[in-house]
């Protein structure tokens, strides 16, 4: 039976019929599980991760196509689960909506669990950074003492998370400042000290709130990682040099990705991979050989064009990739396609935290699409970008056709949509053979 | 021609996209050859007498407003109740309409006292009020309309003292009871609107220009703009709330 890609139909009639199922089955799984969470990211970190355990042997069964909500984890089991019902891998990798952490840990009693980040994403969802933060903490704290806590060392509401624990925490970070801002950008959350609530110092930013940090009040600061990645030399949207260093050494290599944030996606899944029994060889040679998650970043070609979809779905995360959308000289074709759907978040004022004014100068053909194309046109005309000649189409399949027509043959068209313009733009291009569909990924 | 934008607290109130609306202020300034400053405004920084024309905040989360809502009670609150009775305009968004009201009252504890630039009160609500929002307004320029986005649990009940911004249409409004959205008095304007709200609501950042120039002096009406996109943005999100409420 085929169910298609992040279906959770299977996994919530399963729920349904047991409330014991998702403990039962991940009880069943010889290495137990990994719990993979955080606003940005969990998709590439939970499946880089998933590659790597592959990698050494272990089997992973992986909620792979971004459907991450319990019912998802309960669809994975059974979708990898033999003729008796027993799950077919060893270990389990699943990913988790923020929100959804406490009743994951309480199901899955999860063997490590890493939390990559927190940013402002759909607080129509989930409430306040600060609220939801102190949920996952005491989650965490209510864990058996032998799970082992992974966070991220340059967000001071995820490293806060570690304080006080009694499990085993590791953190990650990047610890070069060629990429670092002095300033925070306008999507930052304004941050204050976990301890004592003062506004934290930063010595510079690296995207978002992400940063080096110290509270002048108490004195609590960044965590030093023990996972960490220097000498960043980004290669525009092609790929991303660093220097990976871990305890005992550290390795040049080359990420197949681009942009600061899948550093950081990268140092979260080799450090959960690492705390996993995963070899130094295995790892890098995984991250080398890493393909992105579904749809996050995707390449095809069509119609003579190159075609570079980047998901953007909040302030943060389209920060990064208009940065390095702009990191190379030239003027780019762009495709944004922005909507409103409750997977997207119904509210779309996040786009007026985005700095869409580092556009400037910087693209050539711009057509804007989606549920709320004009939204999307607006901002642009807003970010001082009036000149341009803006096309506005909110009917999908129209604006690809548009904007491949717009874009001269064997150059790139960058397309930027937020989370189910994504999926619907992935299933115009799949059902043209251009590119495969999800449930085949495998 | 000059404006100058006093912006409070832009680092601690800056949730849901509202520094949008001092883009637009700016650029609809600029679009018109009016020079335009924008000063921040933070904790502890006071509010010079007759520098700020328009005055703008916007939503925060819990912990920053009641940080905000000390500095407004000891520091700024009567300079900025000085300047609107004076003529200055200003637009507050969510908790910072919340805190230009008189009080806001919590389930347990004391009650908030606010700036009373409004006459109005807040309560804490036990819904949250989420969605977008159409309401009919006389600031809603040519369609009449504005729309919006919300996200409270404070109801907020109006006075005799000032007037409300709308009637809502599509949405909750103030309180989900009377139908009310925002309020107005003199030239201050408070709602719940995020959005952001002034670039699909033109007809209220031109009232507010209006308002800051008449202020310093220049009484003729401004300049009508090319305003083609902002309709279509807003007819679309009009059209969009509908659907989906």
């Amino acid at each position: 039976m085929r169910f298609g890609g992040g279906s959770t139909l299977p996994g919530r009639v399963a729920r349904k019929l047991s409330s014991h199922f998702v403990p039962d089955m991940v009880q069943s799984l010889p290495l137990g599980c990994a719990l993979v969470t955080g606003t940005n990211g969990k998709t590439t970190t939970a499946t880089l991760l998933a590659e790597l355990l592959d990698r050494a042997g272990m089997t992973p069964v992986h909620n792979r196509t971004g459907a991450n909500l319990m019912a998802g984890i309960a669809s994975a089991l059974i979708r990898e689960s033999d003729l008796r019902g027993r799950p077919a891998g060893l270990i389990g990798v699943f990913e988790v909506d923020e929100a959804a952490l406490p009743s994951a840990a309480a199901e899955t009693s999860p063997r490590l669990v890493l939390v990559n980040n927190l940013f402002r994403d759909q607080l129509d969802r989930y409430g306040e950074l600060d609220t939801l933060a102190a949920k996952m903490k005491k989650a965490i704290a209510a864990m058996d003492r032998s799970t082992i806590v992974v966070l991220n060392a340059d967000d001071p509401l995820v490293a806060s998370i570690g304080d006080g624990l009694e499990q085993r925490v590791l953190y990650y970070g990047i610890g070069e400042t060629r990429q670092a801002n002095r300033t925070a950008q306008h999507a930052a959350d304004s941050i204050h000290c976990a301890s004592c609530g003062a506004p934290l110092t930063y010595e510079y930013y690296l995207f978002g709130h992400m940063g080096r940090y110290s509270c002048d009040n108490c004195g609590w600061s960044r965590p030093e990682p023990i996972v960490s990645a220097d000498d960043i030399e980004m290669s525009g949207m092609e790929s991303t040099l660093c220097t990976l260093k871990y305890p005992g050494g550290g390795n040049r290599i080359r990420i197949p990705l681009p942009g600061l944030y899948n550093v950081y996606n990268v140092l979260a899944a080799t450090t959960a991979g690492f705390a996993l029994n995963v070899s130094i060889e295995t790892a890098m040679s995984g991250i080398e050989g890493f393909k992105a998650a579904f749809g996050r970043v995707e390449r095809v070609e069509a119609d003579g064009r190159q075609v570079l979809m980047v998901l953007a779905k909040n302030p943060a995360g389209c920060n990064e990739v208009i940065r390095t959308l702009t990191s190379e000289p030239g003027r780019r074709d762009v495709l944004l396609a922005l909507n409103d759907n409750i997977a997207d978040g119904r509210d779309v004022s996040w786009i007026w935290d985005v700095d869409f004014e580092m556009l400037n100068g910087k693209l050539d053909k711009v057509v804007c699409s989606g549920v709320r194309a004009w939204d999307m046109a607006l901002r642009l005309k807003y970010a001082g970008l009036e000149e341009l000649t803006l096309t506005v189409e909110p009917e999908l399949e129209s604006a690809l056709d548009g904007a491949l027509a717009l874009t001269s043959p064997g150059q790139t068209l960058h397309i930027v949509p937020t989370y189910t313009a994504m999926l619907d733009l992935r299933k115009i291009m799949s059902e043209r053979g251009l590119v495969t569909p999800f449930w085949e990924d495998r | 021609m000059n404006v100058r934008i006093g912006y409070l607290y832009p680092d601690l109130m800056n949730i849901y996209g509202d520094r949008g609306n001092v883009l637009t202020l700016v650029q609809r300034c600029r679009w018109r050859g009016i020079a335009v400053e924008v000063d921040e405004l933070g904790l502890g920084d006071p509010v010079p007498p007759g520098r700020h024309d328009i005055f703008f905040m916007g939503g925060g989360q819990d912990r920053e407003q009641v940080m905000v809502c000390g500095d407004l009670l000891e520091v700024k609150g009567e300079a900025i109740k000085r300047e609107i009775d004076g003529g200055a305009a200003a637009l507050v968004i969510c908790g910072a309409y919340q805190l230009f009201g008189r009080y806001y009252r919590p389930f347990e504890g004391e009650e908030l006292p606010g700036i009373g630039v409004f006459d109005a009160h807040t309560v804490a609500g036990k819904k949250r009020c989420i969605g977008n929002v159409v309401a009919k307004s006389a600031l809603g320029g040519r369609s009449g309309l504005l729309v919006g986005f919300e996200n409270h649990s404070g109801k907020t009940f109006l006075g005799d003292g000032c007037t409300p911004l709308g009637r809502v249409t599509v949405g909750y409004g103030n309180n989900a009871e009377d139908r009310t959205e925002g309020a107005i008095f003199k030239g201050a304007v408070g709602t719940y609107l995020h959005g952001s709200l002034l670039p699909k609501n033109p007809g209220i950042a031109d009232f507010l220009i209006e308002k800051a120039l008449s202020r310093r002096g220049h009484l003729t009406s401004i300049r009508r703009l090319d305003d083609t996109l902002e309709l279509k943005a807003q007819e679309a999100a009009i059209a969009r709330a509908r659907k989906t409420h």
